[in-house]
């Protein structure tokens, strides 16, 4: 895996000469191009930048900003908010309150409809740049497994691009969120993230 | 017609440029900490700061469109921008009509089609003016925008053309403006081809105007080079691989990255 394999791609340039779907891009006259600045790698397109859409079937971490008679408007990290039933759960949400839930349908306006509500209680939040989201996960969640492995905090990575930490080292695990968002796109990741981990476990921050 | 003489002196313009040759160009991207992205351009004695914010929510909420996304575009001349009149004192007629010409730039050059009900922000704050800064801050908003990570067809690409003493050059300054026979701001899309804005002042023949847009297209070419260095240099990070040790420990956990509590 050589770096010089990559290369960025920005918006208007041309990637594929036949249509090809992907985030990134767009298709005009049959042909592909990009709409992002974004990495091309191995004939795929990856943004660099950018914001959450909120897509169905994405679990995602919001913050209750409304409260109506039927529900609650949760924000997204988005351009687009969520809205929540309260039918959906038997507690009572305040505005400000911290939840995870699940998106079940996104209509042609995005506005999108969330399910499983889940209140978090303690611990904390940190937001990150959505389009960094897949590389906290790791391949296979190989980077969150170390994570929860060596810092013992149990972690829930929202989609759009906020993570929520509780117990153990958080101040830690924050640390490598940071240093993993930093590095993003930089070969042998993981690698370096368990190393800088054993370092900073075995003598403690 | 006596100043025409002057703006042309053994076949070089005043500042000592060839007829089809730009004024230095330099495009920083990320240069603001809050806004989503941003751009400063410095071209020749100008000098604009670009600013882009992602799709929000639209305020007022009448103007909600949920076929598009709105596209707010703001152009202003700072007080100390020039020695002129413009930019005395808030928006005015001139700067209005810049905001709206450069909307119809950036309705047609964003996908807007994807975001329904949304608003985009785009600002152009000229600090410092010389001739052709709607060209120069149409420029910057681009870079701005594609450092924010709006989607947009293409990098649009602005540059004045104009004619003086009978020639027709290539990104005219203030004087060349002011005293020449004509300028025309021109922005393109290089990779369509299309043409997102031309306005005109004075007076043109069908050939000249051909010759304009040859000149134009031509000029294009060399700012899109500098407009794609400016966003390269923004992402350098990515080539980058950290050796041995590369700063084994982030910055102290400080309160701004320590993320929202929950209670």
């Amino acid at each position: 895996m050589s770096d010089s394999e990559k290369r960025i791609v920005l918006p208007g340039e041309t990637v594929s000469d036949s249509p090809y779907r992907s985030e990134g891009t767009f298709v005009e006259n049959g042909k592909t191009y990009a709409s992002i600045v974004s990495l091309m790698y191995e004939g795929k397109v990856i943004p660099l930048k950018g914001y959450y859409i909120p897509k169905y079937s994405d679990y995602a971490i919001g913050i209750v900003v409304e409260e109506r008679f039927n529900g609650y408007v949760v924000d997204l990290n988005s351009p687009y908010a969520g809205q929540l039933s309260s039918r959906e759960s038997r507690e009572q949400f305040k505005i400000g309150d911290v939840i995870s839930a699940k998106i079940i349908s996104v209509n042609e306006v995005k506005e999108a409809v969330l399910v499983e509500p889940r209140r978090f209680w303690g611990g904390e939040i940190i937001e990150i740049e959505y389009v960094k989201v897949p590389r906290v996960i790791g391949k296979n969640a190989s980077m969150l497994q170390l994570l929860k492995q060596y810092t013992k905090t149990d972690i829930f990575v929202g989609k759009n691009g906020r993570i929520y930490l509780k117990g153990g080292d958080t101040a830690l695990t924050s640390l490598v969120i940071l240093k993993i968002c930093r590095e993003a796109h930089t070969s042998g990741l993981t690698d370096r993230v368990k190393e800088f981990l054993e370092k900073e476990t075995k003598t403690g921050i | 017609m006596n100043e025409n003489i002057q703006l042309i002196k053994d076949g070089k313009r005043i500042d000592g440029r060839a007829f089809n040759e730009l004024r230095e160009l330099k495009i920083t991207a990320g240069v603001l900490k809050k806004a989503d992205g941003s751009a400063f351009i410095e071209w020749g004695k100008n000098k604009v700061l670009a600013a882009v914010y992602r799709p929000r929510e639209v305020l007022p909420k009448h103007l909600t469109n949920p076929y598009k996304a709105i596209v707010n575009c703001r152009y202003a001349m700072a007080p100390f921008s020039s020695t002129e009149e413009h930019g005395r004192s808030g928006p005015n007629r001139r700067s209005v009509e810049i905001g709206k010409v450069a909307k119809h730039v950036f309705e047609n050059a964003i996908l807007i089609k994807s975001f329904p009900n949304t608003m985009i922000d785009v600002h152009m704050e000229v600090l410092q003016s010389d001739g052709g800064t709607r060209v120069a801050g149409i420029t910057a908003a681009s870079v701005a925008l594609a450092d924010a990570g709006v989607p947009i067809k293409d990098l649009v690409c602005g540059v004045s053309v104009g004619k003086i003493g009978g020639e027709i050059v290539v990104d005219l300054n203030k004087e060349e403006d002011n005293q020449g026979s004509g300028d025309m701001p021109i922005v393109l899309s290089l990779r369509s081809g299309e043409v997102l804005l031309w306005q005109m002042d004075g007076m043109f023949t069908k050939e000249e105007i051909r010759k304009c847009f040859d000149k134009a297209f031509e000029a294009a070419t060399k700012i899109r080079e500098i407009q794609e260095a400016a966003l390269k240099a923004r992402c350098e990070a990515v080539y980058q691989t950290p050796e041995e040790g590369y700063e084994a420990k982030p910055d102290k956990f400080t309160d701004e990255n320590k993320g929202i509590e929950v209670v």
